[in-house]
């Protein structure tokens, strides 16, 4: 069962607990993230100083870590968004406690994706080329190309992603208003602009919600389809495939339910939230993402007979490369850690324990992020020239800008929770009135 | 000085709250205001409420996204002819895609336009009979009423289950 005892003046004071003011510990760990995120900072300014030769991308494999952090951080992004968005359609009443954790985590998730592109150009500052504006040279950014249908989904999902997170959080915000003192009074008021619960706003607030849901829905999935598809519109094989939308969704989700484990593991406790967020939560959490690991090694398995059934010798080519070539390793770290180690799941007894589901989700987070990579560089890296074959390495530029990408991310995700309601009170009160409907239905039911 | 006061009730139960407004409009009487911790939908039923405005904005935002996308996409590249890869200078496939993350753009940010203006947001101001109770654990009915009524007033709230009530001038 969701939170058995609790009532709903119990919820506002778990939740609200969690904002009081910070201890040393806490400000020590945001200053150490901060350290990584600086050093980050100052390798990229390295890198914008004496340029792309810095970093290992040489000819053929010129999208490499860079890229796969983009493609592993907007993939984190979505199951926030199927948490709050797609489940919130289907009343799935497991979702109340965790829905805002995994939605702010998809906005820090897209705010870190959107940083590697810039990175990735070489001169950031010309991104704004990607813009459609009118220019001396009469060139316009072609609408025909995957790279710019990105510009436009990612600059639409973050937007979108902040605007459901902020809209969701309207009424928590106001009951901590009413709580607080200070400037954080006064920072809570400015932030539930004026929300007092009455009928007139629960019916415009209810409404928006739902159809924001519904937006987000098809949205989502078209975000990581158009990501997908700056890799399958080229002709490199590997990278052309019919499947890769799927694909990438279903790794999306994988990925990003994985991440709301390694997040929320640590943080209950270290926030005290044990009551709120209950092994049936994370049970159900982790179903979803053993679901989830049988989609993917479905599509690996997919991907590997069409290139043996498409009878051309450079997709045969570039997959034996992939499971036996210079990159070989890796593809089964990432069988290992996305296939295999998920399967453990099914038994309801790891299911409930919580130790070992965080380090099946560090497992599956890096098996992730090793898909990510294999499919991107390891493409390249055997193109159709045989001659042009190279391997790639990464540069401890790169190195330390992807650190600093985790770091980011952690940063801001830790700021977060202590200075907002991570655990939607309104709507873990909803479960508890469900419950208690629930409960007396069934006893109405009793002979 | 005027005789019109104004009755506060609060309840512990949704149901409560629910059956109180139906008991109050059955006696005569009109809930002039109603706060809940959480979106309910007894006590928004028992309200008779309309469907909200916002899906009017919504609608009206996705349909300029999606205009506005595919004027976007057609007008710069018919002003500015590019061929790539042999494909139409104006070629609706790709231009879908965009023309629907604009929609969708539109739409939600158009919503939430609606859901601020329907609500009348942004100001920090006191609404009449609200108590903090009312975003922790209570639901409150509050009735703008004559003084001769306060006692009847409260006399229905009680036996809908009314927690407290109070009275103040309105």
């Amino acid at each position: 069962m969701a939170t058995p005892e609790l009532g709903y003046a119990d919820v506002n004071r778990l939740v609200l607990k969690t904002l009081s003011p910070p201890g040393r510990r806490y400000w020590l760990g945001v200053a150490c993230l901060a350290a990584i995120v600086g050093a980050g900072f100052t390798a990229w300014m390295y890198q914008v100083r004496v340029g792309l030769g810095v970093t290992g991308l040489r000819q053929p494999v010129m999208w490499a870590f860079y890229i796969t952090n983009f493609v592993f951080w907007v993939g984190i992004a979505h199951s926030g968004t199927l948490i709050s968005a797609i489940l919130f359609l289907f009343r799935t009443r497991w979702r109340t406690a965790v829905y805002r954790a995994a939605e702010t985590m998809t906005v820090f998730a897209v705010m870190t994706a959107g940083l590697f592109p810039l990175i990735h150009l070489g001169r950031s500052w010309f991104f704004y080329w990607l813009l459609p504006y009118p220019n001396q040279r009469g060139l316009q950014p072609d609408f025909r190309s995957p790279l710019v249908w990105d510009a436009f989904a990612v600059g639409t999902y973050f937007t979108v992603s902040w605007t459901f997170l902020l809209m969701g959080l309207i009424p928590d915000v106001a009951a901590a208003r009413d709580q607080a003192t200070g400037w954080r009074r006064k920072f809570y008021g400015v932030m539930s602009l004026g929300w007092r619960g009455t009928d007139e706003q629960w019916r415009h607030f209810s409404m928006t919600y739902l159809l924001l849901a519904g937006l987000a829905t098809p949205l989502v999935i078209s975000v990581h389809s158009v990501v997908s598809w700056d890799f399958a519109m080229s002709q490199l094989p590997g990278w052309h495939s019919t499947i890769f939308a799927p694909y990438f969704v279903a790794g999306a989700i994988f990925s990003g339910c994985a991440m709301v484990l390694t997040l929320l593991i640590p943080m209950r406790r270290m926030l005290g939230l044990e009551e709120a967020l209950t092994a049936w939560h994370f049970d159900n959490l982790a179903k979803v993402i053993l679901g989830m690991s049988l989609v993917v090694s479905y599509a690996y398995i997919s991907e590997a007979f069409m290139a043996w059934y498409s009878a051309s010798p450079l997709e045969i080519e570039t997959f034996q490369q992939r499971y036996w070539g210079p990159y070989g390793w890796l593809y089964w770290v990432m069988v290992v850690c996305n296939c295999v180690i998920p399967l453990l799941l099914f038994s309801p007894t790891i299911r409930h324990r919580l130790r070992a589901l965080f380090v099946i989700s560090i497992f599956i987070n890096v098996g992730m992020w090793v898909e990510r990579f294999v499919i991107i560089a390891g493409s390249l890296a055997t193109n159709t020239i045989p001659s042009q074959w190279g391997v790639y390495r990464p540069s401890p530029v790169e190195v330390t800008i992807t650190a600093a990408g985790f770091a980011w991310f952690l940063m801001w995700f830790v700021l977060f929770t202590r200075f907002l309601p991570i655990v939607s009170m309104t709507e873990v009160k909803e479960g508890i009135r469900w419950q208690r409907q629930a409960h007396r239905a069934g006893e109405e039911a009793a002979p | 000085m005027s005789d019109a006061v104004r009755v506060t009730a609060m309840f512990a139960e949704a149901e409560a709250c629910a059956g109180a407004i139906v008991a109050l409009r059955a006696a005569g009487l009109q809930a002039a205001r109603v706060f809940t911790p959480f979106a309910s939908e007894e006590v928004a039923q028992a309200l008779g409420a309309r469907r909200s405005p916002v899906r009017l904005w919504v609608l009206l935002g996705g349909l300029a996204g999606c205009a506005g996308g595919f004027a976007l996409t057609i007008g710069l590249s018919a002003l500015y002819p590019h061929r790539t890869a042999g494909m139409p200078i104006v070629s609706i496939p790709p231009f879908v895609i965009i023309a629907f993350e604009l929609t969708i753009l539109g739409a939600a940010l158009s919503g939430v336009v609606g859901f601020l203006v329907h609500g009348r947001f942004g100001r920090d101001a006191p609404v009449p009979g609200y108590r903090v109770e009312f975003s922790d654990d209570r639901f409150g009915v509050v009735v703008d009423c004559a003084a001769a009524e306060v006692t009847r007033v409260a006399e229905v709230v009680r036996a809908a289950g009314a927690t407290e009530v109070s009275h103040e001038a309105g």
